[in-house]
């Protein structure tokens, strides 16, 4: 099996398109990371004396006239109050905080980037080896197709799963360092809950990278996973919006209860809610929490389903 | 009995299609025994390569019980895969990798060294073209290389479907040579082939299928010498067409009598006062059998 092992991962090694999409995992969320340094880089001086000057008349026109612009006067200091109001207005921007990267969308961006390329790559990687045929040379030198499913489900679980963890630390531990240099303040323990976050996601994409890996070995074409995948994505969600299910039933609110470590999610209050008197039974809480085991259910359980049926049909089915 | 390396009892296979089951191998037993080349003939459609897959456990069996070496297959086929080389259809590796990766990624799934790749690339004369890419391969170094695949595990038995395929001349000379050494050395070589000279000159012994089902089978000098015919000469060949008609021989155009007792022949004529001027066994070509015993068979069984 080991042996087996170093085989599979030595074919995804010379694979170039794998590594392809494998080196775009990397440099995608490490564009993601620049990009959020860059767009949270504090206002430098010569930035505010720039949008003074340009906005030297917009500035005149507050010290004349203080009200218009919300700003307290006149007085001896209106000058200055109007120059921070006005340079405040052009150059205001946001500040880089573990919160806020968490909530907003880059730490969920990374999970998402990882997870399309990590998957992306595992069908890559698979549905060669049905489309030149490879397949049926390798089992004859190993029939054991089980032992063949394995080991490349280890492969490519295993590259997933560590570059997964590099680069989701490596982007963690490169916002801690810029706010440290930016030295603003963080909350106690805001660090570790972000590494904690960025392994789940971490998690998450290797086990889509799996799923992926099993589609294709069930499909026996990287077009074919792609397509059903697709499908799946656009049916579900008319599906969930004919059957008018809640918002729990939404593939990205599991996916966030699963980073996030549980999420909130708003429910339709009863009627009853809305009358003078409720009666005790009645739920009037519209805000309800998803856990990570619901979002780990949601996704675990259709990634069992396919797995199974992925290593019995590649057992018993003909091989072309 | 010999020792058999292949045996198959009522191995049979159906594939469901859009126009009902159509059976592709139906009932056929099969037994190569060890040593020397036994070719595999049958027009296209008539199971040879689905008989092979199923063999190599790459398609499984409808019905039926297949031996390797003596163990049931596909149950045992892990224990005794390390015996057998294969190239079953087109030669099938990642485009993407030269020759000596597709090699060598083989060579280590059964743990084989790096020189055991040196070995069967040298072999098969890829030197000097093993690091190009499968892809930029003509059909011919395909076939080689598939070939040298099958040598990494120095098997016992070697089952070759259509190996001269794509060959030049010179290259089909070559295999026909590698594999009748591989047969005189001891390896059991089952070859699937349409060149039936080929098979007539490599091979020890035979099977001819057709629609899925056996109709001969046995060392190639008994398939070819079943019926005998004798090309006579006479001063006066209408009258001894008629006098060998009326003794009871079937007579072809041309004075040629189907018999298996010449000196019978002899003394027809001899009895009518006709001698012979020429009496010359004609045998049989592979080819002629052949094509006889398949004869409407050129399309897959259905039903």
């Amino acid at each position: 099996m080991i042996r087996l092992l170093g085989v599979e991962l030595t074919r995804l090694r010379w694979r170039r398109a794998v590594v392809a999409l494998l080196v775009l995992a990397i440099v995608v969320p490490a564009l993601i990371a620049a990009s959020r340094i860059w767009a949270t880089r504090p206002v430098s001086q010569d930035e505010l004396d720039t949008v003074a000057r340009q906005n030297a008349g917009q500035i005149a026109q507050c010290v004349k006239h203080p009200n218009r612009y919300g700003v307290r006067g006149p007085d001896a200091m209106a000058e200055q109050r109007c120059t921070d109001t006005i340079v405040g207005w052009y150059t205001g921007r946001e500040r880089m905080s573990f919160l806020s990267e968490r909530l907003g969308g880059s730490g969920m961006g990374v999970v998402a980037v990882l997870t399309a390329l990590l998957l992306l790559a595992a069908t890559t990687f698979v549905g060669h080896d049905w489309n030149s045929g490879s397949m049926s040379n390798q089992l004859l030198f190993e029939p054991r197709r089980g032992r063949i499913w394995a080991a490349k489900a280890i492969a490519v679980t295993l590259v997933a799963g560590v570059l997964a963890v590099i680069v989701s630390t490596a982007y963690w531990l490169g916002i801690w360092a810029t706010i440290s240099v930016r030295d603003l303040p963080t909350a106690p323990g805001a660090l570790g809950d972000s590494l904690a976050y960025g392994l789940r996601g971490a998690g998450y994409a290797t086990a889509a990278t799996l799923g992926g890996y099993a589609l294709t070995m069930l499909f026996r074409s990287t077009v074919a996973t792609i397509g059903v995948l697709f499908g799946v994505v656009v049916a579900g969600g008319i599906v969930i919006a004919a059957l008018s299910l809640g918002e729990q039933w939404q593939p990205q609110k599991n996916v966030s209860a699963i980073v996030k470590n549980g999420t909130m999610y708003y429910v339709d209050l009863p009627e009853a809610c809305g009358g003078p008197q409720v009666a005790p039974d009645v739920d009037c809480n519209g805000l309800k929490e998803l856990p990570l085991w619901r979002g780990a259910a949601y996704y675990g359980v259709p990634l069992l389903i396919v797995g199974a049926g992925s290593v019995l049909s590649f057992r018993r089915r003909d091989v072309p | 009995m010999p020792e058999l390396v292949i045996e198959t009892t009522g191995l049979r296979k159906e594939f469901s299609t859009r126009r009902g089951r159509r059976i592709a191998v139906d009932q056929l037993d099969l037994a190569v025994p060890a040593g020397g080349v036994h070719g595999f003939l049958g027009p296209n459609g008539s199971g040879k390569t689905t008989t092979i897959r199923m063999l190599l456990g790459l398609a499984r069996a409808t019905a039926g019980e297949m031996r390797l070496f003596g163990e049931p297959v596909p149950h045992r086929l892990p224990s005794v895969i390390g015996r057998i080389g294969a190239v079953v259809e087109s030669p099938k590796f990642s485009p993407h990798f030269s020759g000596r990766q597709n090699l060598t990624l083989l060579a280590r799934s059964i743990g084989a060294p790096t020189t055991a790749v040196d070995a069967a690339v040298d072999t098969v004369g890829l030197t000097g073209r093993d690091k190009d890419r499968f892809k930029s391969y003509s059909l011919g170094m395909k076939q080689r290389l598939a070939i040298a695949a099958t040598l990494l595990k120095e098997p016992q038995l070697l089952i070759l479907d259509e190996p001269t395929n794509g060959l030049d001349p010179a290259g089909i000379r070559e295999i026909r040579e590698t594999i009748r050494g591989l047969g005189e050395s001891g390896v059991t070589v089952l070859l699937s082939s349409h060149i039936l000279a080929e098979v007539q000159q490599v091979c020890t012994s035979a099977t001819i299928i057709g629609r899925g089902r056996m109709l001969a089978s046995g060392p190639v000098d008994e398939l070819v010498g079943t019926s005998t015919a004798y090309r006579v000469a006479a001063p006066d060949p209408d009258a001894a067409s008629r006098v060998l008609t009326e003794a009871g021989f079937t007579v072809r155009d041309g004075l040629l009598v189907e018999t298996s007792d010449p000196a019978a022949v002899t003394r027809a004529l001899g009895g009518a006062g006709i001698w012979l001027t020429e009496l010359t066994p004609v045998r049989r070509d592979l080819e002629s059998v052949f094509l006889e015993l398949t004869s409407g068979t050129e399309m897959g069984a259905s039903e």
